[in-house]
């Protein structure tokens, strides 16, 4: 367990700090960009799907970035602990800052007066994130290339932007907004299953 | 246009560290070898010569041009960094041509040249393989060949033998005279061998100073004299190393032959043997260290 | 030397995987935006519906936005979009002061109780007028609409909504765009002959399709560039390729601008290519209707409308990155792409293009909304082109430095002083 502590700990000092910081600095400027303050559901509801799920994007793909030098990631491939479960705990550490953030900003919105089922909307939020962020992880780990693994999920956003419900069918993330849930249970399955991909792409690479 | 490099009382600062302590030096035509620890400053001052660090005080001259401007220097300079590499999924010929392009060839010399040398760096059969499937030893030979695709008036490499099999580190050095031939080749190493092959002329870098500039023969002949050996036991051995420097070992059994530098004889079973290469660089290490 | 360069760039381009995954977004894009679209036949008379236009009545849209002021007023509550967000703004009040005068100047209505009345009334003649309705017919009741004040200029009128609109933070119902565009009203069967014979006349038909296919492309291409350029960027030092580039005679700016063009254009192909596929269903339906093209419409309108961001966002993408040497350019992009989008949701019609990176058209008719908006969308393209161009200016400046062992972020003395252990 101290291991896996101890890979979390070099991961907050070295390699989220950058990332977090452009997350909360996202957060603190809505105020100024959007209404916070005494919003409907509809309307929570596109702050959060819109605009703070960007945060998964932000922060999940830069997981496997310590080890884009081939030859670190020789190194770390060499020792005891295998790659795939320094990425693991790497993942969950994002995942949970991720969670933390949200909440805060819910626990925000929730104390400015707008009304919503905070839960529900706290995990369909949360769903799109990972889903966002396992997609560019995935791609990163296939593509071996942090860039696309930035473009992937972005593509899907604006897609999602554009296209609407009609073509991304039950991964539609913006469905809160039209008042329907069934798409988060997709979205986090397919967050699980696009993140382990990528995780197993990256591990198999040499 | 005289072949020659000239440096006049060359500084270099990163920061507040200093990486050069007043560095004057006159590099002629042919093999030239830089010798010094890692971080000696060896890597600094040829990248000053290559135009890839602008010098802070002093003169640096190639071949009469300032590298104030790195322009003209760059035409005559072939530059063969410690580490390098190319884009992986291009093949040899094509980064060749690439770089070709980038040296200003036009598309008739590049055609003529490059497979002459890739001929000469016995890359022809190879020119196909993609960057990414060479060996280290190929991807040396491939650094060389760009160095001089443009047949520049001095080649500058940096540890270049480092990571190379014996038998490709022989090769390596005999194409570096052979390229030497008409040309300044400067040659950083901290293998000594490297240098006892190829160069007659050298300098010693330690921590940004120069410590020695001269012949292979004349530094090898101020330890003439210095260096002894004898054949004593282990335990006696770890004695000696503590007042003396042990250039080299042979383990006999349970007895070792060790070879070591003395001012004058230090006991009766010391038999004063001939100086190599290695034994006056460790001389010279040791006294420049004032030790 | 700078022609060979550049094909070796182009050639180079076409063999990285994330310009082919650029190429398979912007047909995923194309496909499901464009792929059905179908031409507009010309308006029969007797049709149920002619769809809905904007109202270029000045004197009902000007009517109609006092109507809104009065009744945001009235409530205290005031609507606004400073990005396309939805944003509640309640005043203080002393900024509810300075609405009340505005209004009592523009419409002599000086009180909130004034203002009530004047609600009340207007809703109240509706409901005399239409009757109440049945829950399966449903009465259609018109936004209150407010006479302005006698003697109003309409210089007067503008100053008086610019200040609100101040007031208010941006976005609010009373910019020159929503006090222009704020009112719809159905099209008439002669309104919509006259558009369409706008269309076939002034933009001969592929000129209205040209913009449409501009305004679905330029929103991804508001941010793709920059994932290749940033690529390309990083991949010499990712090759480990830097210092056998920097060594060479070539000057920085013969690298970078090669590396700009062969980018700009190997993104620019895409979009041409893709245009093939609206023009030839425009040509299709002319020949039937008899109409002359204007075959090179789209070409233009790649050029002159998609090329402009391209060339900026890809400055961007090689400025940051030689700047940084990290994919901090993906950042910066992803937010200007962002508010960009955002800030041109409410003027989709076209017309008012303002200083957007992308621009937005998302209709192929309303020829008269980009002929008024031409000058202005004309300057805001030259100025991204050639941001574009200074950035890459600016880059090879960059690289200079950096060839010279300036600015090298990631060099030794950087490196030394970071702490290196990474597990």
């Amino acid at each position: 367990m101290e291991r896996y502590l101890q890979i979390e700990k070099v991961n907050l000092k070295y390699n989220v700090p950058l990332h977090i910081l452009i997350c909360v600095l996202l957060l603190l400027v809505s105020p100024l960009l959007m209404g916070v303050e005494n919003l409907k559901a509809e309307d929570t509801a596109k702050v959060l799907e819109v605009y703070a799920a960007l945060m998964g994007i932000i922060l999940l793909p830069p997981v496997f970035l310590p080890e884009q030098d081939r030859d670190i990631r020789d190194l770390v491939y060499t020792k005891r602990m295998n790659g795939g479960s320094v990425y693991m705990v790497r993942l969950l550490g994002n995942v949970l800052i991720l969670a933390a953030l949200l909440g805060v900003y819910v626990g925000i919105l929730l104390h400015n007066g707008c009304e919503f089922p905070a839960g529900k909307y706290f995990l369909g939020t949360f769903a799109e994130m990972l889903f966002m962020g396992g997609l560019g992880l995935c791609f990163y780990g296939l593509c071996d290339n942090l860039v696309i693994g930035y473009m992937a999920p972005i593509v899907y956003y604006i897609a999602a932007l554009g296209g609407g419900p009609r073509r991304l069918g039950v991964f539609y993330p913006f469905s809160m907004m039209k008042g329907s849930y069934t798409e988060k249970a997709w979205l986090a399955a397919g967050a699980l299953a696009l993140a382990g991909a990528g995780i197993l792409f990256r591990c198999r690479r040499k | 246009m005289s072949t020659t490099i000239k440096i006049r009382n060359l500084n270099q600062y990163y920061g507040k560290k200093q990486a050069l302590k007043d560095i004057s030096l006159t590099i002629e035509t042919g093999m030239f070898g830089l010798l010094g620890r890692n971080g000696a400053g060896k890597t600094t001052l040829m990248k000053v010569i290559a135009t890839l660090l602008l010098r802070s005080e002093g003169e640096v001259f190639v071949c009469e041009r300032s590298t104030q401007n790195p322009k003209r220097v760059r035409e005559i300079v072939g530059y063969l960094p410690q580490d390098f590499s190319m884009y992986p999924n291009m093949t040899v010929y094509e980064a060749m041509d690439y770089l070709g392009v980038l040296s200003g060839l036009g598309k008739a010399e590049r055609r003529e040249r490059i497979p002459r040398l890739l001929e000469k760096v016995n890359l022809n059969n190879d020119r196909r393989k993609k960057v990414k499937a060479l060996s280290g030893g190929m991807k040396r030979r491939l650094g060389i060949a760009q160095a001089i695709l443009h047949d520049p008036k001095v080649l500058i490499v940096d540890e270049p033998t480092a990571g190379l099999d014996p038998e490709e580190r022989v090769r390596f050095r005999n194409l570096l005279c052979e390229i030497a031939e008409n040309r300044i080749v400067i040659l950083s190493t901290h293998i000594v061998g490297d240098i006892e092959a190829t160069c007659e002329d050298i300098a010693v870098l330690d921590e940004g100073s120069m410590l020695y500039r001269g012949t292979v023969s004349d530094l090898i002949a101020m330890t003439e004299g210095k260096v002894y050996s004898a054949e004593i036991s282990k335990r006696e051995l770890e004695i000696l190393k503590k007042d003396y420097v042990v250039t080299s070992m042979l383990t006999l059994g349970n007895n070792v032959m060790a070879r070591f530098l003395a001012e004058e004889r230090p006991f009766e079973s010391a038999k004063l043997c001939e100086a190599g290469v290695e034994d006056a660089y460790m001389y010279l290490m040791q006294t420049g260290r004032g030790r | 030397m700078a022609a060979q360069l550049f094909l070796k760039e182009c050639k180079q381009t076409a063999r990285s995987l994330v310009y082919w995954l650029i190429i398979l977004a912007l047909l995923f894009n194309f496909t499901t935006q464009l792929g059905d679209m179908e031409i507009d036949k010309k308006p029969e008379p007797g049709q149920k519906s002619y769809g809905k236009m904007k109202s270029r009545d000045s004197e009902l849209n000007m009517k109609s936005t006092l109507g809104k002021l009065t009744e945001e007023y009235w409530r205290e509550s005031y609507t606004t979009y400073p990005i396309g967000f939805y944003k509640h703004v309640t005043l203080n009040e002393a900024d509810d002061k300075k609405i009340g005068g505005i209004l009592n100047e523009a419409a002599g209505i000086g009180s909130h109780e004034a203002a009530e009345k004047a609600v009340e009334a207007w809703y109240a003649a509706q409901k005399e007028s239409k009757g109440l309705g049945s829950e399966d017919d449903p009465v259609y009741m018109e936004p209150l609409q407010v006479e302005p004040a006698e003697g109003l200029s309409a210089g007067r009128y503008a100053e008086l909504m610019d200040e609100a609109d101040k007031i208010l933070g941006g976005g609010s119902n009373y910019t020159k765009e929503n006090r222009e565009n704020g009112v719809e009203i159905p099209m008439t069967y002669e309104d919509a002959l006259a558009q369409y014979d706008m269309l076939i006349e002034k933009d001969r038909l592929t000129g209205g399709y040209a913009r449409l296919f501009a305004d679905y492309m330029v929103i991804f291409l508001g941010i793709l560039p920059v994932f290749l350029s940033v690529t390309r960027g990083l991949r010499d030092r990712r090759s480990m390729m830097q210092e056998l580039i920097y060594t060479r005679r070539c000057s920085s700016f013969t690298i970078m601008a090669s590396r700009y063009l062969a980018m700009v254009a190997m993104l620019t192909i895409p979009a041409l290519i893709l245009s093939l596929v609206p023009l030839s269903k425009c040509m299709v339906y002319a020949r039937t209707a008899g109409i002359a093209v204007d075959m090179l419409a789209f070409v233009k309108y790649v050029f002159g409308w998609l090329v402009p961001t391209i060339m900026a966002v890809t400055g961007v993408g090689m400025f940051f990155t030689e700047l940084t040497d990290t994919a901090a350019a993906v950042l910066v992009q992803g937010v200007w792409w962002f508010t960009a989008v955002f800030c041109g949701m409410d003027s989709l019609r076209g017309g008012s293009y303002g200083w957007n990176l992308v621009p937005r058209h998302n209709t192929n008719m309303n020829w008269q909304g980009f002929n008024d908006g031409f000058s202005q969308l004309l300057a805001n393209r030259i100025v991204y082109a050639a941001a574009g161009l200074v950035l890459m200016a600016l880059t090879a400046f960059i690289y200079t430095q950096k060839r010279k062992g300036r600015l090298q972020i990631r060099g030794k003395i950087f490196a030394n002083r970071k702490g290196k252990s990474e597990v």
